[in-house]
């Protein structure tokens, strides 16, 4: 009787709510999870693709992945991939914010307007950047021929040295939207008022910026860029729509390879092992920024 | 009554005999202008002991769902495959061995295919499936623009083709003088293995001598402009279709483009042999199209090697009703009622006596990501087309040996 009280109101409850939430994070995120690494480990082929126990491999996966001749391509594009497309989305992501904090009219309305890049489904975008990024009949080219920038087509998807930013670009468009949103999140909840005080005090507007909005939006744009990093390390959908990762794996990134190696190559022991190598690279980049945030809370 | 009784016994048992058909599951791809649901269906009304089940499954999730299926023993009975996949299947003895099966049958005969075709649902010595239909690549050329740059016949040669290439190239009307597609995917494969094998290599022999001139004349064609630098990442389709748009005036591709071509080209346009290495030298093309096989995990095999045989029977529609090239040299084609389609056709069916399969190699598609692969980096400079061939020769021999 008591037993069952306790389940209603009390410990017991707060265990059944901790029990339940634990056990959809293990079923939903946890074996999967697990299955992955489990399977960078062993041999798999085609009868052996629906059981647990395989033949152990040790480390030869992994051994064989990093031996490929593309491996070193790939981590290179991939950190590019990342580093360019982050860079890219935040800081128009928060110019386009600054911008629209103007509260001029419509701004509302039209920053509405903006999140239809980021409604839009990945493979779509890829494809309409596939027309703009086109070498003999793009728009991109046409455009940059009227202006007289270039005098003869770049081929964007085709080019080894430029094919990693037709993807970014893409990306950058892409990500954009959310970016500006939340930034604009973060702006909104500076109080007006700091503002004004510091205006009376003679400070410029790149004062401000530097010593009121960056300070009061570090939390804000930690987030953004966290987040940015996820979204960006999880970004597939462009590339299949814009390169399929060529020419020569100069825009192949980690996560189409591994894609590339399970479901193209059937190789699906050494997919798993990529994208493993990519989770330990995320926690890494995870914990830094936990790590970052945290000293922020104590200081 | 007792008599009744007997009869009423022997009719209830007829029945129940009736009422339990076998069923076949089959699948394949979708599209295809209906054929394996039409074919499946035909068969499925004419044998009262039978059901057929059709599955439609998307062409990038065939090979995929098939895998999933097999391991976890819920394979259907029957399929048909791209023929590079093939191997794969029939290689872990996941497909039926029908050896004996077709040496007994009145209806499928080995001989009357292509040997391409049939190389590819062999393995080991073995019979595992039947070519469902075929198809290759070859050049198309515009009639018109070699008039006008008065070249009277097609290139026969590698070295007429960048000879006709650069005479042909015109910048200033925004025409390229070749289009095809060296695309970092299996279509990028299917077009240059074939210049491999004419030069003597094969997919086991990639960094011969002659592998090397064909890549150097690939790389000459696009360092010149007189082919866009696309050509890198276009599928054949939409290269072909600046063919079709007047704005390349040769193509390398297949017999699927006859109906695009022959409404969209505003132009006279004419298909040829792929130029050889030498003249009269070695020829060599690509072959594509799908291939049926019975899943060795069947409990049917009798009824289902019965479809597959029905199957068979009807090769002589897959022209006329369904746009596909029957994998056999026996069936005449009907004339379309387009002379130019037709005389076309009659170079394809001549290009596919050379046709030879990829493969066929249980790992193909790892070995065919070392060509493209190889192809791709000498096409943009990052290495001699020598450097990346070796690589990819290294790569393949241990795909080979494992």
């Amino acid at each position: 009787m008591r037993i069952f009280r306790s389940l209603t109101d009390g410990i017991g409850f707060d265990l059944v709510l901790v029990g339940a939430a634990m056990a959809f994070l293990l079923a939903m995120a946890g074996l999967p999870l697990v299955y992955n690494v489990l399977m960078s480990f062993q041999q798999v082929d085609m009868f052996t693709l629906g059981s647990l126990v395989r033949p152990w491999a040790g480390l030869d996966n992994y051994r064989a992945v990093i031996a490929q001749p593309e491996f070193w391509l790939v981590m290179k594009n991939t950190g590019l991939f990342v580093v360019g497309s982050i860079a890219g989305q935040f800081t128009l992501g928060f110019a386009l914010a600054l911008f629209f904090h103007q509260k001029f009219p419509g701004s509302a309305t039209i920053r509405g307007l903006f999140l239809v890049s980021w409604v839009m489904p990945g493979l779509v975008v890829g494809g309409i950047w596939s027309f703009i990024l086109a070498g003999d009949y793009g728009v991109l080219n046409a455009l940059l021929q009227g202006a007289g920038v270039i005098h003869a087509p770049v081929f964007w998807k085709s080019d080894p040295n430029l094919s990693i930013w037709a993807v970014i670009i893409a990306n950058i468009w892409l990500g954009l939207a959310f970016n500006m949103l939340l930034l604009s999140v973060g702006l909104a909840a500076i109080p007006r008022d700091i503002y004004e005080a510091a205006e009376l005090d003679g400070a410029t507007a790149w004062a401000r910026f530097r010593t009121i909005t960056l300070p009061m939006m570090r939390s804000t744009i930690g987030a953004v860029l966290s987040l940015g990093l996820i979204g960006t390390l999880q970004q597939f959908d462009l590339f299949p729509a814009i390169t399929e990762g060529g020419p020569a794996n100069t825009s192949n990134v980690s996560q189409y390879w591994a894609w590339q190696m399970s479901f193209k190559l059937y190789d699906f022991a050494r997919g798993a092992t990529i994208s493993v190598m990519m989770l330990v690279l995320v926690l890494v980049a995870a914990v830094v920024y936990v790590r970052s945030t945290r000293s922020e809370v104590r200081g | 009554m007792k008599k009744l009784l007997l009869a009423l016994g022997v009719s209830v048992m007829a029945m129940a005999a009736q009422a339990d058909p076998v069923k076949l599951v089959i699948w394949g791809l979708d599209g295809d202008n209906g054929l394996i649901p039409k074919l499946a269906k035909e068969f499925d009304d004419k044998n009262d002991d039978i059901t057929v089940e059709f599955r439609a499954v998307a062409f990038d999730d065939l090979v995929n769902e098939t895998l999933k299926a097999v391991a976890t023993g819920n394979a259907p009975d029957m399929i048909s495959l791209d023929n590079p996949d093939f191997a794969m299947f029939s290689s872990h003895g996941a497909m039926l061995d029908i050896t004996d099966r077709v040496a007994k049958s009145q209806v499928i005969k080995p001989d009357s295919y292509y040997k391409g075709p049939w190389n590819s649902v062999m393995w080991d010595g073995k019979v595992y499936g039947v070519p469902k239909a075929t198809n290759t690549i070859a050049l198309f050329y515009n009639k018109d623009l070699f008039k006008k740059a008065g070249i009277a016949n097609p290139p026969a040669t590698w070295g007429e083709l960048l000879d006709d290439a650069r005479k042909l190239n015109d910048p200033a009307n925004k025409v390229y003088g070749l289009t095809w597609s060296a695309r970092a995917n299996e279509e990028g494969t299917f077009q240059f293995l074939p210049w491999i094998q004419m030069s003597g290599g094969s997919f086991q022999k990639v960094n011969g001598e002659g592998a090397v001139k064909a890549l150097d004349l690939w790389k000459t064609i696009i360092d010149e402009k007189l082919a866009s630098q696309d050509v890198l990442s276009q599928g054949q389709w939409d290269s072909t279709g600046t063919f079709n748009a007047g704005n390349a005036a040769m193509a390398i591709s297949g017999p699927w483009e006859l109906n695009r071509m022959a409404t969209d080209a505003k132009f006279d346009w004419g298909v040829t042999l792929l130029p050889t290495e030498t003249a009269g030298g070695a020829r060599s093309s690509a072959m594509g199209d799908f291939d049926w096989g019975i899943f060795a995990t069947t409990k049917h095999p009798d009824e289902a090697f019965r479809m597959l045989e029905y199957f068979v029977s009807q090769s002589d529609r897959l022209f006329p009703e369904f746009s596909n090239i029957p994998a056999r040299s026996d069936i005449a084609l009907p004339s379309t009622g387009d002379a130019r389609k037709d005389e076309a056709l009659k170079v394809f069916q001549e290009q596919l006596k050379y046709a030879q399969p990829r493969g066929p190699h249980p790992q193909w598609a790892k070995i065919s990501k070392a060509i493209y692969d190889a192809m791709q980096q000498a096409l943009t400079g990052q290495t001699t087309a020598q450097q990346a061939l070796d690589q990819a020769q290294a790569t393949i021999d241990g795909i080979l040996k494992g």
